[in-house]
Parts: structure tokens; sequence; C-alpha cells
């Protein structure tokens, strides 16, 4: 079977870099399961998180492609099995 | 010093502030401040394209010969859609390109004015960045990031969206030395290197961010260069495979140290030739689809592969199942996101080609390969005749080096004679080699060389494409009129559509659908441009047409009339094996 990961990204609020993070999902065909964008404690920066079913390293070369974007602060990537951290930034 | 300008003169003083000093573009409804702006500024020579992709492709081979950033110009709608292959071009292949275009007021955005379309939501999985300005306070600020983003790090392209009235807006400007935004320093790729073993990469695991370095103990950034030294050290079969990454990082003199302090052989992907002279005892050539049978051998009977700056793509690898099933990979490359994206490496080193280079090399133990390097030799087949008749790729490509002495850039289209050029002509200048791999763009060739001549404006640039690559984009013979710009043309006249063709051939049952192309008399054509042409159908005619044709002050024109039905070989299927080369064509679809 086939692991489950979460990717949590946090990104600066603004409309084009969440386009573009969102774009990576469906330019790189990524499976995933789950989507959610909310915001966090820090003014300006938003959490997209997605769960994908894929092994450990599928969903590293995913998470990889989240730091070439402009305006990611941070990529963490987590077995969906352990609890999701809240990501405090 | 603080001055009241509009936004068009903004755009105009921020890209030469920041050394631009020439533009690709096509003026239009929506870029028309910018256009009555560019007239106050004549340092900042414009070149006027006959199509904006011509302009996109210019502006990227302008940046590959230079290593500065190539600016194009477009006005919005068709204008900024035309840019498109273009910008898609210079994103697959890492180069640094800004292009501007033109958007209408932004009181009619969203309301399907004419001319309007959403070129930031179109450009953005084929840009680095983009940007639509809101303000015509924000624009001095975004171009200047826009140049910096476009040429640090792993480079790419970048779009600046200006609707029409923030072009004409007022606002205070001061000027600025051609400096980085700190900023975009700071969220650019280290020069440092870090390693990552498949699965464990640093920066996404829990708990990490971007800003440290993994395992942060003094010391341990070298701890991955002795590591690629002691898997060179135990290899038998060793081999470098250079690529892109190499000529961007200007690492030539490096990566020749590392192999010859070490005897390992060197293979050049298709954007990695001209990294490694042609003519070197340990040069083997190109890997992958159409790489000489020696080359995918050595690959697969290899124990070691070290890559430095390239991605492992599909036409390299064919099967990536089959791929080096002996190797182990270390792969060292500025994008961490490359690390094990394609083949699976032993050991990644996320680092700039030069610096990780220089490093591994200092460390390594001398050695030799001598034996490997025989084995390699005994791998080497007689070259397949691809051709009947004597106007052969070869005999063409010798003429055309004897013309220049090797001392030109030569700037190829896609298809057929791309695999020619790229395997025959003996490269010996670094990054005299410019073609499209990624995205492979037949029409790339004509425009690009226009970008290459402005780069390097002493120098000799051959545009070779085949006919049906050449007429996509043949339109800017005007614009190398307009502009003087003295580009040689040299076409491989074959009269079909010849790589496609060929897989009809060995793939399709040889149904030759919709591949016969028609040409027009390339030497009118030339004539009506008011450039001397040549029609060279003979061998023996061969070194006077292509020496006069390459001493002429101006553009000028040569087709070459070769042999239909001619075929690259040997060929990877797609989707095959490195080991089993086709190396004639298939019963049943002989040649």
């Amino acid at each position: 079977m086939p692991a489950s990961h979460t990717v949590a990204v946090l990104l600066d609020d603004a409309l084009l870099t969440l386009n573009r993070a969102v774009g990576v999902l469906r330019r790189r065909n990524v499976p995933i399961e789950r989507l959610a964008l909310r915001p966090t404690a820090t003014a300006g920066v938003s959490q997209l998180t997605f769960i994908l079913k894929a092994d450990a390293a599928t969903a590293d070369r995913v998470a990889q492609q989240f730091h070439k974007i402009v305006g990611v602060r941070e990529v963490v990537l987590a077995a969906t099995e352990e609890s999701t951290r809240e990501v405090q930034s | 010093m603080t001055e009241t300008l509009t936004g068009a003169q903004i755009l105009c003083r921020t890209l030469l502030e920041a050394g631009v000093d020439v533009i690709f573009g096509y003026p239009g409804g929506a870029i028309m401040p910018f256009y009555h702006a560019l007239g106050d500024h004549p340092a900042l020579r414009h070149i006027l394209v006959r199509h904006e992709q011509a302009a996109a492709h210019a502006a990227d081979g302008y940046a590959r010969a230079s290593g500065r950033v190539g600016v194009c110009v477009a006005t919005s709608g068709p204008g900024a859609t035309n840019l498109v292959t273009g910008l898609a071009t210079a994103h697959m292949d890492s180069s640094p390109v800004v292009a501007i275009t033109g958007q209408v007021p932004r009181s009619m955005i969203g309301r399907d004015a004419f001319q309007e379309t959403d070129i930031v939501g179109i450009t953005l999985p084929i840009t680095k960045q983009n940007y639509l300005v809101q303000d015509v306070a924000e624009l001095a600020g975004v171009v200047r990031e826009a140049l910096a983003v476009a040429q640090e790090g792993r480079p790419g392209p970048v779009l600046i969206d200006v609707p029409k009235d923030v072009q004409n807006q007022k606002t205070e400007y001061r000027s600025s030395q051609p400096s980085l935004d700190p900023r975009a320093g700071a969220r650019g790729q280290s020069l440092g290197s870090e390693s990552l073993t498949p699965g464990a990469s640093p920066g996404s695991s829990p708990g990490s961010s971007p800003g440290s370095s993994p395992g942060s103990s003094p010391g341990s950034e070298e701890e991955p260069i002795r590591e690629a030294a002691r898997l060179i050290a135990a290899a038998e079969r060793p081999l470098l495979m250079v690529g892109h990454g190499v000529i961007i990082g200007n690492a030539y003199t490096e990566v020749r140290a590392l192999a010859e302090k070490t005897g390992i052989p060197v293979i050049t992907t298709l954007l990695g030739i001209s990294a490694f002279p042609d003519g070197h005892p340990l040069f083997l050539g190109m890997p992958g689809m159409h790489g000489e049978v020696r080359v995918n051998r050595a690959i697969q009977h290899a124990d070691l592969i070290v890559g430095i700056g390239l991605r492992f793509d599909d036409r390299v690898t064919g099967n990536t199942a089959g791929f080096a099933p002996r190797a182990r990979i270390v792969h060292i490359d500025l994008d961490r996101a490359e690390i094990g994206k394609n083949v699976p490496v032993t050991l990644g080193i996320v680092g700039d080609a030069r610096d990780v280079t220089r490093r591994l090399a200092a460390v390594v133990q001398p050695r030799t390969c001598e034996r490997w390097l025989a084995e390699i030799h005994d791998f080497t087949r007689p070259r397949a005749a691809a051709f009947r008749g004597d106007l052969a790729p070869e005999t063409i490509l010798a003429s055309l080096y004897q013309a220049t002495e090797g001392r030109c850039t030569i700037v190829t289209d896609v298809g057929q004679h791309q695999m020619w050029v790229a395997k025959l002509y003996p490269y010996r200048e670094p990054n005299s080699h410019i073609t499209s791999g990624g995205l492979g763009t037949m029409g790339f060739a004509v425009p690009a060389a226009m970008g290459v001549h402005l780069a390097r404006p002493g120098e000799t640039v051959w545009a070779i494409s085949g006919d049906g690559g050449f007429q996509m984009n043949m339109a800017e013979i005007a614009t190398m009129v307009q502009e003087r710009l003295p580009v040689k043309m040299a076409i491989f006249n074959n009269g079909y559509l010849g790589m496609v063709r060929q897989w009809q051939q060995f793939f399709h049952g040889k149904r030759y659908s919709c591949t016969p192309i028609w040409s027009p008399d390339y030497v009118k054509l030339a004539e009506a441009y008011g450039i001397p042409g040549w029609r060279v159908k003979r061998a023996a005619e061969l070194p006077d047409v292509v020496a006069q044709a390459n001493d002429h002050s101006g553009p000028a024109l040569v087709e070459f009339v070769i042999e239909q039905e001619a075929n690259v070989y040997p060929m990877i299927p797609p989707g095959g094996s490195l080991s089993e080369p086709i190396e004639t064509a298939p019963a049943g679809a002989g040649d």
C-alpha cells in the first residue's frame, strides 16, 4: 500500500504565489487527496496543506518543487500516519 | 537624486541601469507608452522582430551567448501570447530571459477588453516568477527583482505585465547602481553545497527550515565532496556526464581539471556540448537517443557516473529502469529538486557546478582509467551510412569548420540536422553550440542566432535549420536586413520533416503521413530580401560557397539539398533501453 504523506507549505498571502503553488500540483500531475488553505498566526502568511498517496521519495520530489517558488517560506513533509503538525512560523 | 518619471520611463531607466543595452520587441496598443519613452533612451537598442516568438528566442539566444539577461518586449493579447513558446523554451533550458508585456489599463482588466489576455496566468508554469504591476511605485523594484531572479541560482524566464495606465502613471524615481536586490540573494540557492540522501532531503524534513544547512557541524560541508572523491577512487569504470550547468556556471576549467586528474572519460549532453573540447583524449561524445553506440555502452557498463549540471532527462536515459544498471550515480546540481527526480542517486550534492567541481578536483586522488578507456574504445562501431550521394552532413559540417576555422557559434534548430551537428561538428570553444534542448522548439535557430550575434558582435554566427524549422521563422530575415545582423543561415533541405519521417519509417510502417514538405526557392527568397543566397547540390561546390557565405559582411543563406530519406543513426527507440540501439532501418522499413 503506498504510504500517505502530508505536505504543508507556508507561503506569502499573495494570489500569484498561491496560484503558482497550486499550479505546481497540477503541472507535476501530483495525485493529491485533500487540499486546504488556511491563515496562520503570522500576518501575511498562509498555509497550503495537501495530502498525497505516494512513497517517501516521491513525496520528497514533490515537496522540493515548492522550495523554488518565490514567496514560499517553508515546506514541511510528514508521513500522514503521524498527526499532522501545526506549523507555527 | 530623485526625479519624477512615468512608468514607461522607469522601465527604460531600470533596464539601462542594470546594464541592458539591447531589447527585442514589437510594439502595439498596450505597450505604446513604453515605445514612446524608448525614443529618449538611444542607449537601449531595440531590435524590431517580425513576430514576438522571435523576440523571445532572440532574447534567449542573447542570454545563452552572453550569460546576461536577455530582454524581450511585446504588447498585450496576441503580442504576449506569441512570446509563450519562447518563454517555455527558455524555461526548459534554464535561460535568463525577462519579458515585458503591455496590459490593458487596470480599470479594464477582467472585462475581456480588446487585446486583453491573462498572460500572467498563462505563463505561470513556464516562468520562474512573474508580476502584474498594479502601481507605478512598485515598478522599479519589480524590474530590478525580475532581472535578479532571472539570473540567480538556476536561471530562467521572468515576465512583467505592465498595464498601460501604469506606464503613464508618474512617481518619484531614484536611480540605483546595478546591484542585485539583497532579498533576492537571500532567496537564491546557496553557492555552498549540501549533500542529499534520496527520500530524506533537507528542507522538506519535519522540523527543518530552508535556511538551515543539513548536519551543520563544522567541516560537514566538505563531507559529501570527500564521499564523492572516495567513490571515484573506488570505481573501476567511472564516467563524467556534464550538462548545461557546466556552461551556465562557467565550470569548463574545473571539469577539465577533474577529468585530467582522474583520467575519467567525459560525456556531454546535448546542452553540455562544447563544455569539454571535442578531440580531447578523454572526450567520448553525446549520450542518449542518438548517442554513439560506444557512449551509450560506456554508460551501461559504468560502475560510477558523476553527473554535473544535467537533468538525466528521458532523451539522455532512455528507459530509466534500464539506465546504467551497474552504476552508482553522484549528481551535482544547483537545483536540489533535480536530485533524484529522474534517476535514483547514491549521492546528491547541491551546489554551483564550478565551486563543487573545483573542490572535488582538489581532494580527489590522481588516477588513470587506461583499461576502461580501452574497453570503451572497443565499443566503437563504424558509423552507419546515413546517406546515399555525396552531400553528407559530415562533408557539409567539415566545410563549415574549414571556412570558420572552428571559430564561430553554431545555433541549431530541432530535428535530424540538430543531431547531425551535435554528433559531427568538432566543438572546441566553450559555449559555441546553442540549441533548444528541453522543449525541442522548431523555429528556434534563426531568431536565437540574431540574439547570439548581438551578444558576440565581432564573431561569426551560423544558424543551421532544416527546411521545416527554417520556414517557421524565416520572416526574421527581414529583421536581420533592417537591423544589420550578419547571421549566416544554413538549411538542410531534404523535402521532409525529416525526424518525424524517420520515426514514421521505423515505427509507423513507413507511412509518411503529412511529412513531405514543399519549400520555396530559397535562392530567390534570399534575393527578395536583398541578401546573397546559394543552393548546393554537390560536395565539390561546398568549399567555395561556404567560404563566400562565411566571409560576406551581411546576412547570407545557403541551402544544402541533401538525401531525402537520410536517417540519424544510431537511435534508441523512445522508451527503449540504451543497450538496444537501432543501427540500420528495421526490416520492412529499409532505406
